[in-house]
């Protein structure tokens, strides 16, 4: 700790803070452009200059000097106030001064320093500034002759987002913020940049005129898109969500977003939403009551009974889930799954059979400081882009040495130093197969108080790093390397994203993933973590509600054959778009055209929904109150920003309209609902609503101890010989379905695509917008071409977003599916 | 510039992105400028962001983005240079060469650039040719300077048409 004194305060604080830091410590308030909490300091613009006793004779820029013992501070005197109006008279020079029309109106750093330091004249002249605006994507406009050259945005993109779409140009006068070659925003429209810009240079465009800071209504809440379950702050106004406001003191994900959800959350005031229940009369559906729909379903379930399937998607609340199971039990069926119900055996299978627990071992921002991190797929960037940030910042800054086990190249590859174990498709569990061998032969192994280390030796006796290099094509050194580090390092993390489109070898992967943590200590270890994360934003409510077939029946799966074969009598349907993100499409429709009664509940009519016989409009996140859990296990809080459109419902006020209906009792609202839930899932029974605060609550605290450690052998898998292979994926742009009602990520993905790399696409003489068909087993498809460097030679790559590509016509939830491609 | 070029440059530096500056300056020597393709290549091959490309080479007045002549002829205008006619040498420079401060011939043949003060004030006025510095140039020497690579570069154009 060091002592210094600031503005005749005495402060205490940690040996790393600067004097900024020690003064804001101290609630007293210093002014500043280019500082910025998540950034490293820079020291660009000067205004934050204080006087230091022990360093008389200069001013001191209080962002970037460390606070030392004894120093005595002064943040305030005449030759301050000169300077810092002198430093803002300079910046005003060039500033074109457009406030009546700047969206930063309000909130503008430069515009609230101006005043506060009632700059009305300037000593100085010179150009106003005439730089071309970039206007040319729809989400993000910049306007250079706001800028104030703080380096914010160049910085956050390169040192949290990785990406690196600024930097200055030129020098002197002429220097400026541009892209490479002056060209337009090209980039993973983020938004981190906009959040950083303390002045109207960078604004996201669909909020244009549409409120002023002031005007709008602020309102936490979750975002309702993937299993990161970052905090966005909804703006609100009209009922409507306008925009989502910098927040960088609630939840976990310290302000960073990713498109989806910063630009992504305008779906829910989308005019397509579903306002009015509907039931299907002489095959048409109609708008219908609650009453009648309620009722409809009532009768079409009690008739059902046992023989009744129901599919959740993850995005419902735990508390809404926990209704669901309730509705399971009302109805008297065990046939109860969600989210395709095969993605995640890795967490429910893999994890329950080696450490007896359903979830990741560890927090989030414990990965900043891991030394080694072991990334299983590069979509893992993709599929939880935030925590990707994360993995950026420990390579950054904290010389992590990251691993990469991928069919594919992608962000996590390009990493500094990243080391890439690029496999033929299908053979991760064969590559940790390998490590974990090699961990065992080379006694490097941590294996006091594990079970099964002899038999894991004697099953792996095919798992050689060389018999594995050669099958996999990968370098054998290269993954003696990894696990080597693995288990030597103070903290490693080893990272494994699931979801619909990575239903090939789940279970397998979660086996070799959680052997692989053993024999390295990582699982359980403080400060270390395998991470195993759910593509939803409650996908691990999901798991640790239990949303999962009961002893002896059916999962979604099972479901879907049953019912194609005219074996349910209903399907329940809740939040899930089965016609396009499940596999096999042809088996899916087979079950809806077979089951006499399908009900679908949702906030749009999906593909889904328009075989059903009844459609019951449902609430978005931002109409919601409840809790969600993130894949590190934190529970967070959703809190209302709008009303439903029309008659729509929550699903929590839809669940217990039916059980009622049903003749089932239901808990009054959420939070009597969390009160029972967490009573009865294991891992939830100490906490209460009142522990949920502003971050959150973690169960099972930051580092989850295995219940066992048990070691499983696992089979890896067998490359498909086939000399063109399509691996299906999320888009980084995308998740889920829900997405595509959103005008953000549709801007920027607006269609479906086939990516090639550039050697597939040289051969078959195929360039970017070519349409291009892909057949196999199951069908043709077709879309564009999209060319990248991501592929290699006879990999191709498809989103599985998009129910016009008819993806799962061909995917089945094959790791590789064999194809021919022609034009 | 030839890509299996840009490649050995890079490899000669192991491709490690902290060698950056060091290939740039590479291939600026080899091909007396830097055009995109050969940016675009590095920043691949590297890793590293263009951007971040771009703000070196727009930093560092040794880098061109633009073409360069085979020959590099910089005049020194710093304050000791101008004070002892570096105005004129220019001039002479131009005369000869055709071609003004900041520029390049279509040909490809000169660039001229100004420099302010290359650390060697007493021979002022100061050129540098092809890097080899002529201090003390009066015109008449800078323009035989000049002359003499004109003269061979005519000839080379010459034999070649004469081989057509
Ligand atoms: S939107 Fe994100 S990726 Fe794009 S420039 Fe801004 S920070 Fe970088
Ligand atoms: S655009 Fe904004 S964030 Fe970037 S340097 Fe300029 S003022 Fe700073
Ligand atoms: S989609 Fe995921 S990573 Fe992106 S903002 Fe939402 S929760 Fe965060
Ligand atoms: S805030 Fe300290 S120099 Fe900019
Ligand atoms: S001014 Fe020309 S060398 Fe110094």
């Amino acid at each position: 700790m060091v002592n210094l004194t600031i503005d005749g305060k005495e402060v205490k604080v940690g040996k790393t803070a600067t004097i900024y830091e020690a003064a804001k410590e101290a609630g007293v308030h210093i002014p500043v452009l280019c500082y910025a909490k998540k950034l490293l300091p820079y020291g660009a613009c000067r205004i934050c200059l204080v006087e230091v006793e022990q360093m008389k004779g200069r001013l001191i820029p209080s962002c970037t000097t460390p606070a030392t013992e004894g120093m005595v501070v002064t943040t305030m005197s005449d030759e301050i106030r000169k300077v810092r109006k002198t430093v803002l008279e300079f910046l005003l020079v060039n500033h074109v001064i457009e406030c009546p029309v700047c969206d930063k109106g309000g909130e503008c750093d430069l515009q609230d320093l101006t005043y506060e330091y009632e700059v009305i004249s300037n000593r100085f002249e010179g150009e106003k500034f005439d730089l071309p605006k970039d206007e040319i994507n729809p989400l993000i406009e910049r306007n250079m002759n706001r800028c104030v050259l703080c380096g914010k945005c160049a910085r956050v993109c390169d040192e949290v987002v990785g990406y690196g779409s600024y930097s200055f140009i030129n020098r002197g006068f002429e220097t400026k913020i541009a892209t490479a070659f002056d060209r337009g925003l090209n980039c993973e429209f983020c938004g981190q940049c906009v959040s950083m810009c303390p002045v109207g240079a960078i604004l996201p465009r669909p909020f244009k005129f549409k409120a002023r800071p002031w005007q709008l209504k602020e309102v936490n809440s979750v975002c309702g898109y993937c299993g990161n379950g970052c905090t966005v702050t909804l703006g609100t106004k009209d009922n409507e969500v306008q925009t989502i406001r910098f927040n960088d003191k609630t939840g976990v994900n310290d302000g960073n977003l990713c498109i989806r959800g910063r630009f992504g959350a305008s779906y829910v005031n989308s005019d397509k939403r579903l306002t009015s229940p509907l039931i299907r009369k002489n095959g048409e559906l109609v708008e219908a009551s609650w009453e009648e729909a309620l009722e409809t379903v009532a009768t079409g379930l009690r008739d059902a009974g046992s023989s009744t399937g129901i599919l959740s998607g993850a995005r419902l609340t735990n508390e809404e889930l926990f209704l669901v199971k309730g509705l399971a039990k009302a109805v008297g069926t065990g046939n109860l799954d969600h989210s395709g119900g095969e993605c995640y055996k890795g967490v429910t299978q893999g994890l329950q059979e080696t450490l007896g627990l359903q979830a990741s071992t560890a927090t989030f921002p414990q990965v900043e400081n891991a030394k080694a991190i072991l990334a299983i797929r590069t979509d893992f960037y993709e599929t939880h882009p935030v925590f990707g940030m994360v993995v950026n910042q420990a390579v950054k800054r904290n010389d992590a040495q990251l691993t990469v086990i991928g069919d594919k190249q992608g962000k996590l590859t390009r990493m500094p130093h990243a080391r890439t174990l690029q496999h033929k498709p299908g053979l991760e569990v064969n590559i940790l197969n390998a490590m974990c061998r090699f961990l065992l032969d080379e006694g490097l192994a941590k294996i006091d108080g594990l079970q099964g280390v002899e038999e894991l030796k004697v099953a792996l006796a095919d798992y050689s790093v060389d018999a594995v290099a050669a099958a996999a094509g990968v370098d054998a050194a290269a993954i003696k390397q990894t696990a080597r580090e693995l288990a030597t390092v103070e903290n490693a993390a080893i990272l494994l994203a699931y979801g619909l489109p990575y239903t090939a070898n789940s279970r397998e992967l979660g086996l070799a993933a959680a052997n692989l943590s053993l024999l390295t200590g990582i699982a359980g270890r403080a400060g270390s973590g395998l991470y195993l994360c759910g593509e939803k934003s409650n996908s691990q409510g999901a798991i640790d509600l239990q949303i999962l077939p009961a002893a002896g029946a059916l999962g979604a799966s099972g479901m879907l054959k049953a019912a194609s074969e005219g074996k349910l009598k209903a399907l329940y349907v809740a939040a899930e778009d089965m016609l396009v993100s499940y596999p096999d499409k042809s088996l899916v429709e087979k079950a809806l055209e077979k089951t006499s009664f399908v009900v679908v509940q949702d906030i749009f009519l999906s593909e889904t929904a328009r075989k059903a016989d009844v459609v019951l409009p449902a609430a978005s996140f931002a109409e919601k109150s409840g809790t969600v859990t993130n894949a590190e296990r934190r529970i967070q809080r959703l809190n209302p920003g709008i009303k439903s459109p029309g008659q729509a419902k929550s699903d929590f006020a839809i669940f217990q309209a039916l059980l009622s209906a049903l003749g089932a009792t239901a808990p009054a609202d959420e939070a009597a609902a969390f009160a029972e839930l967490s009573a009865a899932t294991s891992g939830y029974e100490m906490v209460s609503l009142d522990m949920v605060g502003d971050q959150g609550y973690v169960w099972g605290s930051d580092n989850l101890a295995p219940e066992m450690r048990n070691l499983v052998a696992v089979a890896g898998g067998k490359a498909i010989e086939a000399k063109y292979q399509l691996v299906v994926g999320s888009s980084l742009y995308h998740s889920g379905t829900t997405s595509l009602h959103a005008k953000g990520p549709m801007a920027v993905v607006a269609e479906p695509y086939i990516e090639f790399g550039r050697e597939d696409a040289a051969e078959l003489k195929v360039v970017d917008g070519d349409l291009v068909k892909i057949k196999a087993a199951g069908g043709v498809i077709s879309a564009k071409a999209k060319v990248d460097r991501r592929l290699p030679k006879g990999v191709l790559f498809a989103p599985y977003h998009f129910g016009a590509l008819d993806l799962n016509r061909i995917y089945h939830g094959q790791a590789a599916i064999a194809v021919e491609v022609s034009k | 510039m030839d890509i299996g070029k840009i490649d050995q440059i890079i490899d000669k530096h192991d491709g490690e992105a902290s060698s950056l500056i060091q290939i740039l300056l590479d291939i600026q020597s080899e091909n007396h400028w830097l055009p995109k393709e050969a940016l675009t290549r590095v920043g691949e091959k590297l890793e590293v962001p263009m951007s971040r490309i771009q703000h070196i080479t727009t930093f560092y007045k040794h880098f061109s983005l633009s073409p360069k002549g085979k020959h590099e002829v910089h005049v020194c205008v710093g304050t000791a240079c101008h004070v002892r006619g570096a105005e004129r040498i220019l001039d002479t420079v131009q005369e000869v060469t055709g071609v003004g401060a900041g520029e390049t011939d279509p040909d490809l043949n000169f660039s001229v650039e100004t420099v302010s003060c290359l650390g060697c004030c007493a021979l002022g006025p100061v050129i540098v040719v092809d890097g080899e510095i002529h201090g003390n140039v009066e015109q008449a020497e800078t323009a035989a300077v000049l002359t003499e690579l004109k003269q061979a570069e005519t000839d080379e154009v010459m034999q070649q048409c004469a081989c057509e």
